[in-house]
């Protein structure tokens, strides 16, 4: 039947399917318009909160499309595939064939070829034929590039190109988006990711994972020697800065200050700096002497926490003001001695030499607030990084050579007149930009009708 | 501080050379739209030394940063390069008409600019990054391309009615044939798509040394893939039959809109839905 022979194989139209333009566009659009919702809808929070928001029909619901993390959903990785398989079929039909056509352009300028370009031009000269292509040769390879030159039947055809690449930047575009694509996967398959809080002095060998409750060891130590803030005169943080040392078989293998933007790495494994607190509660130092001088021992105080003297009393440090009375920073004591009622007074930090006019048996000095501060630490292992950068770079090369470089052709045909003349033609076409090739293309046919004349 | 009184400045002659362009449309005198380019390269001039002086003044002030790094700043950015890429393309394409779909773009971008915060602030620390200031400065370059592609959309959508109307009068009448729009459309995407994908790509590159990872779908992240997905959708348009002209049109403007949410919604509508912070 006739019908048979023009309606495809069944593998023709799958082939078809997934080789289609069309779809392509579909899947951007769908892609696009799907990630929507996730920007609508916050992402990977506790039920509890979702419950806040939503009612019990509408959190059933969105729940059983995923919608609550719905970037590594099944059906957005769906799609995902699709595109990509989209993408592979359609590079691998097109490949070979724009290939060929590189690799074996039309070198000859026909009658068919001559009615598609629009840039052409005719003239007639008299003498040989085969001097002329000699000279107009030159003339292109001069003003443009050198020609491949085919004789047929008489007429030489001269043929050059220039800016081929342009045809591969699609390619180099396409197969970037699958490198990114490998490079993503092998992160998330090989790597971690996880978050850490280390105390000023104090090192830690493992760390949570994020979104799990696996912890993964490093394989090495990670000590955090101290911790430095930076104000602004606002107030604003400027800088936070941890000191970090890496003890990797006993030692002190590496060590460096990191900052926000500037992470320290070791063994594949990245530190970045991403907060900072106080480790547990600040204490007051405070030192104690009697009123002839001699040293007494010094107190460590924590908020409100009872430390005894020998043969004195109880100590508390109960209060701290950074400016007291507009003279610094003070901590306020109080003492309990056996038998007696509870007294409190100020000890400033800036004048300890206050503290001699109180009646007592022993002088108190403030050394200052002793707060030891931790640092958050983000800590991220990705062996797919390096490769999507390169994809990255790929793509942004591709889009290049796709955009701004242009696949120009120029070919000549000489041709025996009905006159005894060599008929001359010269016609030229362009991929990209064509205004400024029109340009190129009048300072082309100057240069090659020039010679000989 | 006098940046502050050149970027007002800007936005009035902003304001007079949209007028003059669509005054020239309304009266069909090319006379009043050459008066539009030259308070175009006047704008140009004094918005470029503003953000010059900008510079200058926050090295004075000791804070030192380059002028695109909060809401103020990248708004102004994104006018400046508006202007001047309406500017090329107005000197490329010998036609004035785009002026009046291009330069209000300009102009209502500074007057939502100088209802924000022009205090030069200092940074905190995430944003103390050569990564950042590459990436707010590609992407904008790109944003204006694509503002450009998004106003000469419509005079194509404009111009396909008239034409398949076969009338030729009135304003639209005026307008390039529909071909050289269509091409124009194009043009500017090429242009604004390379200066995006690069965006995006800085953008990762920044948030992989703040944080260590390149890409978390936050908001804004899924918002500028959105954007590049639908211009990306735009270049295969073009390039498939039936998908041309109008579609293409309609696919620019699309892509337009999604910039504007992308870059204005995320923090203004989404910040307000829930707890994102700015960003
Ligand atoms: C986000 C993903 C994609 C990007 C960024 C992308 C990028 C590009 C670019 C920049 C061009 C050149 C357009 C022009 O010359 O105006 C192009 C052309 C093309 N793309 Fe894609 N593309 C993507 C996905 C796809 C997919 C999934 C397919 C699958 C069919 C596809 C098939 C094509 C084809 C057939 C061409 C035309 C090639 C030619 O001119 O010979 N693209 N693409």
């Amino acid at each position: 039947m006739v019908d048979e022979k023009r309606a495809p194989a069944p593998m023709d139209r799958v082939w078809s399917f997934f080789t289609s333009v069309k779809l392509a566009i579909v899947t951007l659009i769908v892609l696009a318009a799907t990630s929507i919702f996730g920007t609508i809808i916050e992402q990977n929070q506790p039920p509890e909160k979702y419950h806040q928001v939503y009612e019990d029909w509408a959190f059933a619901l969105l729940d059983r499309l995923n919608l609550f993390d719905m970037y590594h959903s099944s059906w957005f990785l769906f799609i995902l595939v699709l595109f990509t398989v989209n993408l592979s079929c359609c590079t691998i039909d097109r490949f070979p064939k724009m290939l060929k056509v590189v690799r074996n352009p039309r070198r000859k300028l026909d009658e068919n070829l001559e009615k598609t370009l629009s840039l052409s031009d005719r003239w007639k000269r008299k003498g040989a034929l085969s001097d002329w292509s000699g000279k107009y040769a030159d003339a292109l390879s001069s003003s443009f590039a050198k020609p491949a030159v085919t004789e047929d039947g008489g007429a030489v055809h001269l043929y050059s190109e220039a800016g081929v690449a342009s045809r591969f930047g699609v390619y180099v575009v396409h197969t970037s988006i699958v490198i990114i694509f490998v490079g993503a996967i092998l992160g998330n398959v090989l790597g971690f990711k996880g978050y850490v809080n280390i105390p000023e002095g104090e090192a830690v060998s493992q760390v949570p994972v994020r979104g799990g409750s696996r912890v993964q060891d490093l394989g090495f130590t990670l000590r955090c020697n101290a911790f430095s803030l930076e104000t602004y005169p606002s107030g604003q943080p400027k800088a936070y800065k941890s000191d970090l040392s890496v003890i990797d078989g006993g030692r002190e293998t590496l060590r460096k200050t990191i900052v926000v933007n500037d992470p320290l790495r070791y063994n594949g494994i990245w530190f970045y700096q991403s907060s900072y607190g106080q480790a547990g509660g600040a204490t007051a130092q405070v030192t104690v002497a009697k009123r002839d001088g001699t040293p007494a021992g010094s107190l460590s105080l924590a908020a409100n926490e009872p430390v005894p003297i020998a043969g004195y009393g109880v100590v508390r440090g109960i209060n701290y003001d950074r400016n007291f009375q507009g003279n610094g920073p003070a901590l306020q004591v109080a003492v309990e001695k056996p038998g007696k009622p509870a007294v409190s007074f100020w000890i400033l930090q800036g004048r300890p030499e206050l503290d001699r006019r109180r009646d007592d048996t022993l002088v108190f000095s403030f050394g200052g607030l002793n707060s030891k501060m931790y640092t958050g630490l983000q800590v991220a292992k990705d062996p797919g990084v390096n490769v999507v950068w390169f994809g990255c770079a790929l793509m942004v090369v591709g889009l290049i050579m796709a955009f701004f470089l242009s696949h120009q052709r120029v070919w000549v045909r000489l041709s025996p007149g009905a006159d005894g003349r060599v008929e001359v033609v010269l016609a030229a076409s362009a991929s990209r930009n064509r205004l400024a090739f029109e340009k190129k293309f009048e300072r082309i046919l100057t240069g090659v009708k020039a010679e000989g004349q | 501080m006098s940046n502050v009184i050149l970027f007002n400045l800007t936005t009035v002659l902003f304001g007079v050379a949209s007028g003059l362009y669509l005054g020239a449309l309304y009266a069909k005198k090319d006379g009043i739209a050459v008066a539009g380019t030259w308070v175009c390269v006047l704008a140009a001039v004094v918005s470029t030394a503003a953000l010059g002086l900008r510079w200058y003044e926050s090295y004075m002030m000791g804070i030192g940063r380059i002028p695109v790094t909060n809401l103020y700043e990248s708004l102004v950015f994104f006018a400046w390069a508006v202007n001047l890429f309406y500017l090329i393309v107005e000197r490329k394409y010998r036609s004035r008409t785009f002026g009046a779909f291009v330069m209000p773009i300009a102009f209502f971008t500074m007057l939502f600019a100088i209802k924000n915060d022009s205090s030069i602030q200092p940074l905190v620390p995430a944003l103390q990054s050569y990564w950042l200031h590459a990436h707010v400065i590609t992407c904008f370059i790109g944003y204006a391309a694509f503002a450009v592609s998004a106003g000469v959309a419509l005079m194509y959508l404009l111009k396909a009615r008239q034409e398949a109307a076969k009338a030729t009068e009135g304003v639209v009448g005026l307008f390039p044939g529909t071909k050289t729009l269509d091409d124009l459309v194009y043009r500017a995407i090429i242009w604004g798509f390379p200066f995006l994908t690069a965006g995006i790509i800085t953008g990762a590159a920044w948030a992989n040394y703040a944080w260590g990872t390149y890409w978390s779908w936050d908001p804004k992240e899924t918002w500028s893939l959105i954007v590049w997905l639908v211009y990306a959708a735009f270049l295969h348009a073009r390039i498939t039959r039936g998908w041309h002209g109008r579609r293409a049109a309609i696919l620019s403007i699309t892509g337009f809109l999604a910039t504007v949410m992308c870059y204005l919604g995320v923090n203004l509508v989404l910040s307000g839905l829930h707890s994102y912070g700015g960003g």
